[in-house]
């Protein structure tokens, strides 16, 4: 596979220039996000993140499996990030880069660890029946800042997932297909967002939000800051090897959970809309099994 | 989802490829990104030729012996398609993501091993086609495809053009047709028990869905009358998509 071209070193310099000169080559501010698109599909748990040329596509699904042996009362959650040639054709299926085990170990972070998903819900016998989650993260093109974007689909879609409904009756398990019940949704905790910082400069004293892919290609380091709309913060990743200051970094954190809040108000509003176009003749309460709590 | 909705496509969707297309029909999404002459692996080097490689991502899981199978019928079908002897030593590389494809509500599906049919062949197939147009990759003749199952209904035998997945699963067999713009069989694969008249049945239903012709009479496009909609005019939809393009990129002209 042909390797990635890397930006000239007259191209990099007009990068860097210009962010001296506070200026970006699209036009926008430094703490400026570019137009973010969140639409969902047909079926549940489809999520198409487009957040300038990057374009994520997250898929949620669930079966019913046997549970690991040592946490006999958890489900099992999966996070599939693959980047295929679809990306770049510098990708190669089957041999994961550098790109995809950072992609994939912060969205781990981010979004298992941080416990978003209660996975004791997913338990349906003890050490013998569970919900397996799996979310597969398609990249369908990098313009940089794949982080934000993947993060956001993979939430976005868990939150839009239906699982079939199921029921226990003298120890009989029942899953119920689409056709006999309303498929119902996860019991879902919290909504973590990453926001990530590019910081360019020899002491890495300017720093741009969710930067483009020629922009990372020149940045000196990264902060990937989790954090969901209460302001917790569920990991942050400092990346690259200059350091930089301890102040600049609070002062990141903070806009991060201006970032967070919108994003959240965001999804919390595709959610609904989506909702909306679904609930044809206001059928949907009448559908549903679960009561209310 | 209904599955008799009319085909949609648009060329150019991915910023970074040589060229891609999103198709949707029938319930399934599909897109493809090509890129292409690019410099191939030493192991898929060929001296006189152009590899052609494909590969099949299914929505959710990770893809199996079935994809593989779907790969080397896309592969052998468009390798005839690519003039990939005027690229010798490199590599045609055409991705095929599945989005959206229609779901069994009455079964629960295992998700972790994907298992695709042949159902999902001829979205794929047109998806392919359009996007190897829009990298402008050299070809002989554009191709359409079309999937028909024989499923036994109230004792007869009934043909189904593009098949949902339920009948996929009640019917006796699968046929998966490709036709080339000239007319010519390009692919033939069926599945499960069938005759030979059936076959020469299914051949001549896929041949008039894949070539259906707008006659062309004096630059009025006629559509023939005996020949009303039974499925959709998929080369002439092929055309008329390559056309908007076309027409929307030179605008400034």
């Amino acid at each position: 596979m042909p390797r990635e071209a890397e930006p000239s070193l007259s191209e990099k310099q007009f990068v860097l220039q210009a962010l001296q000169e506070n200026l970006r080559l699209d036009g926008r501010e430094f703490d400026q996000y570019r137009p973010l698109e969140l639409t969902f599909g047909d079926q549940y748990g489809v999520a198409d993140v487009t957040l300038g040329k990057t374009r994520v596509l997250a898929k949620a699904s669930a079966e019913v499996t046997v549970p690991y042996a040592d946490r006999p009362l958890d489900g099992i959650f999966t996070i599939a990030t693959e980047l295929s040639p679809m990306t770049a054709p510098s990708f190669e299926v089957n041999r994961p880069t550098e790109t995809e085990v950072l992609l994939s170990r912060l969205l781990e972070k981010t979004i298992r660890r941080s416990g978003a998903l209660d996975t004791e819900s997913l338990c349906l016998v003890a050490g013998q029946k569970c919900w397996s989650v799996r979310v597969d993260v398609h990249v369908l093109s990098h313009g940089g800042n794949l982080i934000d974007a993947a993060c956001l689909a993979v939430v976005a879609s868990l939150r839009h997932f239906r699982k079939p409904d199921t029921s226990i009756e003298g120890g009989v398990l029942t899953v119920y297909t689409p056709a006999e019940r309303e498929p119902v949704p996860l019991s879902w905790l919290h909504s973590p967002f990453c926001v990530t910082w590019s910081f360019f400069g020899e002491e890495g004293e300017i720093a741009v939000l969710d930067a483009t892919w020629l922009e990372e290609q020149v940045r000196v380091a990264s902060c990937t800051i989790s954090l969901n709309r209460h302001g917790e913060i569920c990991q942050i990743a400092k990346l690259g090897g200059t350091p930089v200051e301890a102040v600049a970094l609070l002062q990141c954190t903070s806009v991060a959970l201006t970032k967070a809040k919108e994003f959240s108000a965001l999804v919390d509003r595709k959610l609904a809309e989506d909702l909306k176009r679904r609930d044809k003749g206001g059928l949907m309460a009448e559908l549903k099994a679960e009561n209310d709590r | 989802m209904t599955a008799t909705t009319a085909p949609e496509a648009a060329l150019g969707v991915l910023p970074r490829a040589d060229g891609s297309a999103r198709y949707s029909h029938a319930g399934y999404t599909v897109t493809a990104s090509v890129n292409g002459p690019i410099e191939a692996q030493r192991r898929d080097e060929h001296p006189y030729e152009a590899h052609v490689d494909v590969i099949v991502r299914p929505a959710a899981g990770v893809g199996g012996t079935r994809e593989r199978h779907l790969e080397s019928l896309l592969q052998s079908s468009l390798s005839q398609l690519i003039l990939v002897k005027n690229f010798p030593r490199c590599l045609i590389q055409i991705v095929l993501q599945i989005e959206d494809s229609p779901e069994n509500d009455y079964a629960n599906t295992k998700l972790v091993q994907a298992s695709l049919n042949f159902g999902i062949m001829p979205a794929l197939f047109q998806t392919s086609v359009l996007a190897l147009l829009s990298a402008a990759v050299p070809m002989r003749a554009t191709a359409t495809a079309t999937a028909v199952a024989i499923v036994l209904q109230d004792g007869t035998r009934k043909k189904v053009i593009d098949p949902s997945p339920r009948e996929i699963e009640a019917a006796k067999s699968v046929h998966v047709l490709a036709f080339t713009s000239r007319d010519e069989l390009l692919l033939a694969e069926s599945e499960g028990d069938f005759t030979v008249r059936e076959w020469d049945e299914v051949c001549e239903i896929a041949e008039r869905v894949c070539c259906r012709s707008t006659v062309t009479k004096e630059g009025i496009e006629m559509m023939l009358d005996d020949e009303v909609a039974d499925g959709p005019d998929t080369r002439h939809f092929l055309r008329s998509a390559v056309e908007d393009k076309v027409a929307a990129d030179l605008h400034w002209k």
